[in-house]
């Protein structure tokens, strides 16, 4: 195997049409891309920029004054229904979330003003604004009474926004949210336990799955990577059909190695390989971009990880592609592969454009390929570390790597006897 | 020690090889001479273990290899018509590859791979890459690949084809070298007549697929023992005059070049008044007649009645 290993990873070195399309390609690309689109991507915040019309239709005072009142009829001890009393004056949520967007984060970010209902869906419909946040009548009321007694249903927050605004006001519902958490802790202190406050989102608006966003390099680090990936598997299939055409897989069987350690030899060297060259897409596009210059070792790890799952799924692929360039004598199948299979595969996969727009079938034909459910995982990773949310699209890629060893195995021609 | 009994291969309708029973004895050097499309090259697939037969049996030391082949391609060093190696990797790494499969490491690698390189003369330009080789070169490492192992038996696909004299005689004499002084047991595949007839014992003419003549190169010259061959040359081409000429009562065969006509003919037959008097007819001037004795050419061209360049 170390024999096999060797031969194909020099040969591969020596190859300089294989290592502009493996590595000077993407890199390339992942410049391009990443300076002329990072004005999309939401980690350029000028581009995020929003104006926001603030409707208040609750009154404050008055919800404060109803919930002092509820403490009175509860029958308390007067030293209780006072603290409740001052808890309830303090602890006003409509001016907690004033705070907020007054803060000098937010506002360096949505332009806040305050109007009537109808001057702002006025407002919305002419686009002078992005979106409406509206207060609802009994939002004080509703939050303290959750917050002080636990009352089921909580404050909501309503988010009105113009259809297509959907990066921004992603953005925006991310913001409510944040501050719902902020409510809700406030709460547990209070009382230890009860029901979460919601951000009620309407209006067209799409519900957000990120918590952080990334910028235009590091999508398009990603979404290279697991595009060029693809073209080791082509890149050796196209070796096995030279090997095959100039009779050294002749002589490899007259070794008497077992068959299926040189399909097996492929699919390891294969792997190998795209791990390197995710390592150096990776490693490159920090070193120059700093697309990941912040993260830690821990986050590192996860990448690792992620990229070893690809590399094997790539490695399983290879192996196919192989076998089935051995079985057909041609060197059609990498042709075929490399000149159109995998420009499919990187679309559906989403590493030309987000998939968020894309028909739920694309979107799921996507996910069961294994750059697209890579590029998931990688996005997942990077959005929010948690390894829970590696197991789908890892598992996924598992079970594609899984039909390809199949597949290699089906169409191998053993020819270990005299045949 | 090595033999084939009735291999037959079919491919769809076309009979590639049929019914082929060779044999070949330990340390001797056998030829396998035949024109381009004989059935040499699927023959020795066969036997390489490398193809399998439609019918007919490879048998090592009396033990058939189809089913297993390991003893087989442990003993048997393979030289294909092609060159059978990485053109971006030099000769020192292709060696090393190819001897690491065949469980080499360490010190007896290096130092195979040092007598390999010896034997072909590459030694000193075993870091060059293959694809910067001639031709020649080129063929030198194939045959250096094939002896990584230490075979046994030696088989070679027509490998001169396509090389300058140089490295042709080179290689020549190695395989001789190594039948000649190692003891090695060599079959030879070519269709140029003059590199089996320097290089092997016993030949084996094969034909659309089938042996036609086998034997000692004396043997199968015997053929022709009561003939000779008239070689004569011409000023120019006269193609009439080479049409009379293979028509004259009792010349048995017949080859025109462009200038020059190789007759077979009985010996004693009185065939140069003949000549002279056509020639002359046509107005042709012969500029050399030579008799020789019959060559495994001639043999050739005496049972199939085509040469091996045809």
């Amino acid at each position: 195997m170390g024999a096999f290993l060797i031969k194909d990873i020099m040969l591969l070195l020596r190859d300089r049409y294989e290592l502009i399309i493996l590595l000077a390609m993407p890199f390339l690309l992942i410049a391009i891309l990443g300076f002329s689109l990072r004005g999309i991507f939401s980690g350029d915040l000028e581009a995020l920029e929003m104006d926001v019309a603030l409707v208040s239709e609750d009154n404050e005072a008055q919800g404060i004054e109803a919930v002092q009142n509820n403490v009175d009829g509860m029958g308390l001890s007067q030293e209780a229904e006072q603290a409740l009393k001052q808890l309830a004056e303090s602890a006003s949520p409509q001016t907690m979330l004033t705070s907020l967007l007054d803060s000098e984060e937010i506002s360096g970010l949505v332009a806040i003003e305050r109007m009537g209902r109808e001057q702002a869906e006025e407002n919305l419909e002419a686009q002078s604004v992005d979106a409406i946040i509206i207060v609802p009548d009994g939002f004080t009321q509703s939050a303290l009474n959750n917050m002080l007694f636990g009352a089921s249903g909580g404050a909501q927050l309503e988010v009105l926004a113009a259809d297509g605004a959907s990066p921004k006001s992603d953005v925006l519902v991310s913001i409510l949210e944040e501050f719902v958490r902020t409510v809700n802790f406030e709460s547990s202190i209070s009382r230890l336990a009860g029901d979460r406050a919601t951000v009620e989102i309407s209006g067209g608006i799409e519900t957000i799955t990120a918590q952080k966003s990334m910028t235009s390099f590091q999508y398009y680090t990603v979404s290279m990577a697991v595009m060029f990936v693809l073209f080791v598997g082509s890149a050796v299939a196209r070796q096995a059909n030279l090997e095959q055409r100039q009779m050294v897989f002749e002589r490899i069987r007259l070794s008497n190695r077992p068959p299926l350690l040189y399909l097996s030899s492929k699919a390891v060297a294969a792997a190998a390989i795209v791990f390197i060259q995710l390592s150096l897409l990776f490693g490159l596009s920090t070193l120059l971009f700093q697309t990941f210059a912040a993260d830690s070792w821990d986050f590192w790890l996860g990448i690792a990880l992620i990229s070893v799952v690809l590399a094997v799924s790539v490695g399983c692929l290879a192996a196919f592609m192989v076998a089935l360039t051995l079985r057909v004598e041609s060197d059609a199948v990498p042709a075929i592969f490399s000149a159109g299979v995998i420009s499919l595969m990187a679309f559906v996969g989403g590493s030309f454009v987000p998939l968020d727009g894309m028909p739920e079938s694309i979107r799921t034909i996507g996910s069961w390929t294994p750059n697209g459910a890579a590029l998931s995982a990688y996005f997942s990773w990077m959005l929010d570390p948690d390894v829970h949310q590696l197991s789908g699209p890892l598992a996924r890629i598992c079970m594609v790597c899984v039909l390809f060893l199949a597949a290699a195995l089906a169409l191998f021609p053993r020819k270990g006897g005299a045949a | 020690m090595l033999e084939t009994d009735k291999l037959t291969k079919k491919f769809k309708d076309t009979l590639a090889v049929d019914d082929v029973s060779l044999e070949l004895r330990k340390g001797e050097s056998v030829g396998l001479l035949g024109p381009n499309g004989a059935g040499k090259s699927t023959a020795i697939a066969m036997i390489s273990t490398l193809l399998k037969p439609s019918s007919g049996d490879v048998r090592l030391h009396g033990k058939s290899v189809l089913k297993d082949p390991g003893d087989m391609r442990r003993v048997l060093g393979v030289v294909p018509q092609k060159i059978a190696l990485y053109e971006e990797l030099s000769a020192y790494e292709n060696l090393k590859f190819f001897g690491r499969l065949y469980g080499l490491s360490g010190k007896k690698l290096e130092q195979r791979i040092g007598y390999v390189l010896d034997l072909v003369g590459l030694a000193d330009r075993k870091k060059e890459l293959v694809k910067h080789y001639s031709g020649g070169m080129q063929r030198r490492v194939n045959l250096a690949a094939a002896m990584m192992h230490e075979p046994e038996v030696l088989i070679m696909d027509e490998p001169t084809v396509g090389i300058d004299p140089q490295s042709r005689n080179h290689l020549l004499e190695t395989i001789r070298r190594l039948n000649r002084e190692e003891g090695m047991t060599v079959l030879y595949t070519s269709h140029y007549m003059e590199e089996v007839e320097k290089l092997c014992d016993r030949v084996y003419i094969m034909d659309h697929g089938k042996v036609i003549a086998q034997g000692t190169k004396e043997k199968l010259k015997a053929i022709l023992s009561d003939q000779e061959t008239v070689w004569i040359e011409f000023d120019q081409s006269y193609p009439e005059l080479f049409k009379k000429l293979s028509e004259i009562e009792g010349v048995q065969h017949a080859d025109a070049d462009e200038r020059s006509l190789k007759l077979i003919i009985p010996k004693g037959m009185r065939l140069l008044a003949s000549l002279f008097h056509e020639a002359e007819r046509h107005g042709a001037q012969v500029t050399n007649v030579h008799v020789q004795t019959p060559t495994l050419e001639d043999v050739f061209l005496r049972l199939t009645g085509r040469t091996l360049r045809d």
